[in-house]
């Protein structure tokens, strides 16, 4: 018998693998993005304290989204890729 | 990224939507709930993972 | 030979439906009650209904694919859906795919939302789809499988697996089917889409990531005043998303109360005005290290209290039910927006 997949869809335009940038972690400046759910701004902040053993970190920042439940806006993923060279993103819940 | 080990498969699922390779660091689950105390472990274990992610 | 995955038709050994549903749990489309073979034959009957709506679809995310007609159909077909039904369902699929609604963040959540959807207009009778006693329980062909169908898409065209894409911490039955219609002959105001600018002869399917229906019940009061402190109360729930996750939510009056309510001279507006300013929670009822998580994400309170709405325009009011002294609060996942899309047929 011949069925149709409930899964089946066709790849959305522009579906080429995206290639990361290599970045400096020791040097470059670096993006801490908190999901806003709880710890995870704390979470990152003891990062930068301890990535501070070894390394400047006046060039790390802190960035947030607006909302644990809202995709990241615009706006902030523009000024990530604008004025960082790494992100580190936490996924806490 | 740093994910826990429980929500490993979902960013290992929405990279697959999205054709990123993530460079993941993952702890132990939860994150959120921990105190102080509890906390500091993840923080250890994270940098931990990124610095030898950078060596 | 192409990974079934990769294939829109699939040819199988002829197989009794017992086997065909090993091999549908085995593949991850099913939700875990049986399905309905999606034969060639019985998805091209579905894809027949919906000629009058010929807008191709986004992306869909999380899994970002374009579905195609047929494999949408596949799923209505597995849910039990007549093939009338189908303009009902891809009307709610275009409904979650409204970009305020956050499908993503909806889907991934370790929230227990689930979509609710909610049909107005004439349709509701040709179809059968219960707006009366028991409307969000059992024992209805088209509000279990619309329902139904348009969580297999969730499933299996968005991706979200349970535990792998769908983080839901415990889940919701509402995620098996959450349909029912307006009961629009018993609401003694407007019509939900016709609130929301469609004609009454329009049939309409709105849809928001809600959790499960929480029971409003008063038998004692005999005022709309009273009514409405019984609903305030109820609404002011320390635990739902919408104290801090700020976003719509439903109250579904049940025909008694909507006549109470409308004997003592409530309109949709008052009404909405008086839970708005009603139904708060006083900061005693809200733990110090919760408190400091909704200041710290922007939700301040107002002196003592903290609002479950930003405005009385997120308190959505419709009437559905039967007879009794029953009414429904149902709280939104938060980020999120109520979506009315006119069902084209």
């Amino acid at each position: 018998m011949r069925i149709i997949n409930p899964t089946f869809g066709l790849a959305a335009a522009g579906g080429a693998k995206v290639a990361l940038k290599p970045v400096n972690w020791a040097t470059d400046a670096i993006a801490l993005v908190s999901n806003s759910k709880p710890n995870a701004r704390e979470l990152l902040s003891g990062i930068r304290d301890k990535l501070g053993a070894f390394r400047g970190i006046d060039n790390i920042e802190f960035l947030s989204k607006n909302s644990a439940s809202q995709p990241a806006p615009k706006d902030l993923l523009q000024e990530v890729a604008a004025k960082y060279r790494g992100a580190l993103l936490a996924i806490a819940d | 990224m740093i994910a826990t080990e429980t929500f490993k498969p979902l960013v290992l699922a929405q990279a697959k939507a999205r054709k990123v390779e993530p460079r993941l660091i993952v702890v132990k689950h939860p994150i959120g709930g921990l105190n102080a105390e509890e906390l500091r472990e993840r923080i250890e274990a994270a940098t931990k993972g990124l610095t030898e992610a950078t060596k | 030979m192409k990974d079934i995955a990769e294939q829109e038709v699939i040819d199988l050994d002829d197989m009794d439906v017992e086997a065909f549903n090993d091999f549908a749990t085995e593949q991850g489309w099913s939700d875990g009650m049986p399905l309905y073979v999606p034969t060639e034959a019985k998805v091209a009957k579905f894809v027949d209904t919906v000629r009058g709506d010929n807008r191709p679809y986004p992306p869909v995310p999380p899994r970002q694919i374009v579905p195609t007609l047929q494999a949408l159909a596949a799923n209505a077909v597995m849910a039990g859906c007549k093939p009338e039904y189908f303009p009902v369902v891809t009307a709610a699929l275009r409904g979650v795919l409204d970009h305020d609604y956050n499908l993503h963040g909806t889907l991934a959540t370790t929230h227990s939302c689930a979509p609710m959807v909610m049909v107005s207009g004439p349709i509701r009778h040709e179809l059968r789809i219960n707006c009366g006693s028991n409307c969000f329980g059992q024992g209805w062909q088209a509000n279990a499988t619309i329902g139904r169908a348009l969580g297999l898409m969730l499933l299996n065209v968005a991706g979200a697996k349970p535990g792998e894409m769908d983080r839901s911490t415990q889940g919701n039955p509402a995620k098996f089917t959450f349909c029912f219609g307006e009961n629009e002959e018993e609401n003694p105001w407007t019509p939900y889409h016709v609130q929301r600018g469609f004609a009454p002869t329009d049939s309409v399917v709105t849809v928001m990531s809600g959790e499960g229906p929480h029971n409003l019940n008063d038998h004692g009061s005999t005022s709309g005043d009273g009514l409405l402190t019984t609903f305030a109360g109820g609404m002011a729930t320390p635990g739902a998303n919408t104290i801090y996750g700020k976003g719509p939510m439903f109250v579904i009056i049940g025909p008694e109360h909507a006549a109470t309510l409308k004997r003592d001279g409530f309109t949709i507006e008052s009404i909405r005005q008086e839970l708005y300013a009603r139904s708060r929670v006083h900061v005693s009822r809200i733990s110090a290290e919760n408190q400091d998580t909704y200041i710290s994400t922007g939700h301040k309170p107002d002196g003592d209290w903290f609002t479950i709405a930003r405005a009385p325009e997120d308190i959505h009011i419709t009437v559905a039910g039967g007879p009794g002294k029953h009414s429904a609060f149902i709280p939104s996942f938060g980020g999120t927006t109520v979506a009315c899309t006119r069902i084209a047929r």
